[in-house]
């Protein structure tokens, strides 16, 4: 059980670019800390850099008030889960989970305990004996995890352990990852690049993108207020539409009300969530209040799933492309215009020039 | 692609069998000579069919020795080349691993220097540097030792290579996983590294010990005392004698005792070959 505490983390490989420049930020105890970005942001780097597989090269870590930048992995008193699983592929199950504890100098009878209590919670009782290979990938995943677990470390570090697997048991190991954590109460920081995972297992959102951190919080204030044009598309699924906005507040052919918003001298870029975008139905308009939004489309593609539907129209005929997520099923023939609306509490502004978030 | 024609398969499989015949044959012939009474090779009246004395000759060249030639028994020589065989395979592999250990995991200067150092020695094979390695193992005293015959040769670079190139397909999160699991260099190698080489070590050593057999320049140069032979030296010793007819059921049978211990190797190193093949491990 620890604090992890970041400040001024920096790593700058020989000459190049900085890989990750400047980072402060701090893990509760107990906390679920995750990390996410684009490939190449530097996310892994960060998480490398923890686990102490890779060098610091400017600012401090301390796990649990201990300064480790030099100290070395075994010492850091970590375990880590890595992408491809790295299990040792000649040895069993059981040795995979017990080596890290013989190296440890642990007493043989506490190492068959703590694998079994470990084969217990990961239910891989049957597979003790079997070597890696004869395991699926969902199965390796839990060893892994299991190899993890008999550590009983103060942290934990995932570096995106279900990108392997697919989807179906993506979603089942996300929940058995956020159950356990809670349940072990061992601090946790979590690599990933995926925005779904990012905001299921987090109790805490990195943000990063080019090496720098965009913001942090818990993952639905990221969503409901993020302060960046990245993070703003980044999160949500499909991404937030963007409209650039000239000074005045004038925007493309087919917006209607922004010159109601306080656009910077500089430009401004709007952004709407697809599922904030309301549709006139059957030619009666959604009631508007003052500083609302509204959108002329012309309906390009419609992709019902269901519950829900997916309109993608361009704006004011030819122009951008708008993607608004309606309540269930909204069968919009192709081709036909339709307005929609966005509600000022709905909307977000962002300075052209900064890419900071402007307050309406 | 199946198919299924009878006349082609016919024709393939007797392609193969002439193939089979015509390097097995001499074998065989060896073997039937090897159990013949001397006067019937001498009055050149052998037949295809094995005769009655094979364990007399056996025992009398192993035990006993020829006649006439070299008198010695064959066992020695026998001993010498399986210490001489062991000793540049075992040698090899384990200077090769170590070398090729420290050229991808460790981050020393010259790295690349001692690499291509150590590639180099691919193009001097002992019968290049023949002459100075004689006067270094001459002036060393190791003349007619066993540490004179196997030394020289067991230095080059063709496992570094190979066992270099193993090394590089080993995934790196394995020794980072290594190293949060508290494994040092030593307890990676040992503990990871080696187990996971084992089909690439056993191919090394097959290749490595018939290399090791068959020498014959260098056992030649460096030996003079009979107790000191190898066997490919002893065959070749056998066969000259002056005055006298070659005992050629003692010569072929030590050929055929000869060829043994390779081909146990190669079949006793098959079964990890085909376990490394079809068990794949990534």
């Amino acid at each position: 059980m620890a604090e992890v505490r970041l400040t001024s983390v920096g790593k700058i490989y020989s000459g190049a670019v900085p890989a990750v420049k400047d980072i402060t930020f701090s893990v509760p105890d107990g906390g679920f800390c995750v990390l996410v970005g684009p490939s190449g942001c530097g996310k892994s780097t960060l998480l490398r850099m923890i686990a102490g597989l890779e060098t610091i090269t400017m600012g401090e870590i301390r796990i649990s008030d201990r300064v480790v930048n030099t100290v070395e992995p075994m010492d850091r008193d970590i375990a880590m889960v890595f992408q491809n699983y790295a299990l040792y592929p000649h040895m069993s199950v059981y040795d995979n989970m017990a080596y890290g504890l013989r190296n440890r100098k642990t007493p043989e009878p506490e190492i068959s305990a703590r694998v079994a209590e470990a084969a217990r919670i990961l239910e891989l009782e049957p597979y003790l004996e079997r070597r890696p290979r004869e395991l699926s990938g969902g199965q390796r995943q839990r060893v892994a995890m299991g190899r993890a677990i008999v550590r009983q470390p103060q942290v934990f570090l995932f570096d995106e352990p279900l990108s392997n697997l697919d989807a179906k048991l993506r979603g089942a190991m996300r929940v058995e990852i956020k159950k356990l954590q809670r349940q072990l109460g061992v601090t946790s920081i979590y690599v990933t690049h995926d925005q779904l995972e990012a905001m299921t297992l987090a109790d805490q959102l990195v943000v990063m993108n080019q090496g720098v951190v965009e913001q942090i919080g818990e993952p639905l204030s990221l969503y409901e207020r993020p302060e960046t044009v990245f993070v703003a598309q980044f999160i949500g699924a499909p991404p937030m539409n963007m409209i650039d906005l000239a000074p005045g507040g004038g925007g493309p052919k087919g917006l209607d009300g922004s010159s109601e918003l306080p656009v910077p001298a500089s430009g401004a870029r709007l952004g709407i969530r697809p599922e904030h975008l309301v549709v006139d139905e059957d030619g009666r308009p959604v009631p508007t209040r003052p500083g609302d939004i509204r959108l002329e489309l012309a309906v390009d593609a419609v992709e019902a799933v269901g519950a829900e539907t997916y309109i993608h129209g361009r704006l004011g005929g030819d122009g951008l492309m708008i993607t608004a997520r309606e309540h269930g099923k909204m069968l919009l023939p192709p081709g036909t215009s339709r307005v929609f609306t966005a509600r000022r509490e709905n909307l977000h502004l962002f300075d052209a020039a900064t890419g900071r978030r402007v307050d309406i | 692609m199946v198919e299924n024609r009878p006349l082609a398969n016919l024709a393939s499989h007797l392609i193969l069998i002439v193939g089979v015949a015509i390097v097995a044959f001499p074998v065989y012939l060896a073997l039937v000579a090897s159990s013949s009474d001397p006067t019937t090779i001498a009055n050149g009246q052998l037949g295809l069919l094995p005769e009655g004395h094979l364990f007399e000759n056996y025992w009398k060249v192993l035990f006993e020795g020829t006649e006439r030639s070299t008198k010695q028994p064959m066992i020695v020589p026998l001993f010498n080349s399986l210490v001489m065989a062991l000793v540049i395979s075992i040698g090899k592999i384990s200077i090769s691993l170590i070398s090729a250990f420290a050229i991808i995991y460790f981050r020393f200067p010259f790295r690349h220097t001692a690499f291509w150092v150590i590639f180099l020695t691919l193009m001097l094979p002992v019968e290049v540097r023949i002459y100075p390695t004689y006067k270094i193992v001459a002036d060393l005293g190791l003349l007619d030792t066993y540490a004179g015959l196997t030394i020289p040769l067991i230095a080059s670079a063709t496992a570094t290579l190979l066992f270099r190139q193993f090394f590089m397909t080993v995934p790196d999160e394995l020794l980072e996983a290594s190293k949060i699991d508290g494994a040092g260099p030593w307890k990676f190698f040992k503990d990871t590294l080696l187990p996971l080489s084992m089909t690439s070590v056993a191919a090394m050593f097959v290749i490595q010990f018939i290399y090791g057999w068959n020498q014959y320049l260098w056992p030649l140069l460096i030996t003079t005392r009979d107790d000191m032979q190898t066997i490919v030296i002893g065959i070749q010793k056998m066969l000259y004698v002056t005055d006298a007819l070659t005992e050629w059921q003692l010569a072929m049978a030590t050929t055929i005792l000869a060829m043994l211990p390779p081909v146990v190797v190669v079949v006793a190193m098959q079964k990890l070959f085909v376990r490394g093949l079809t068990e794949t491990e990534k």
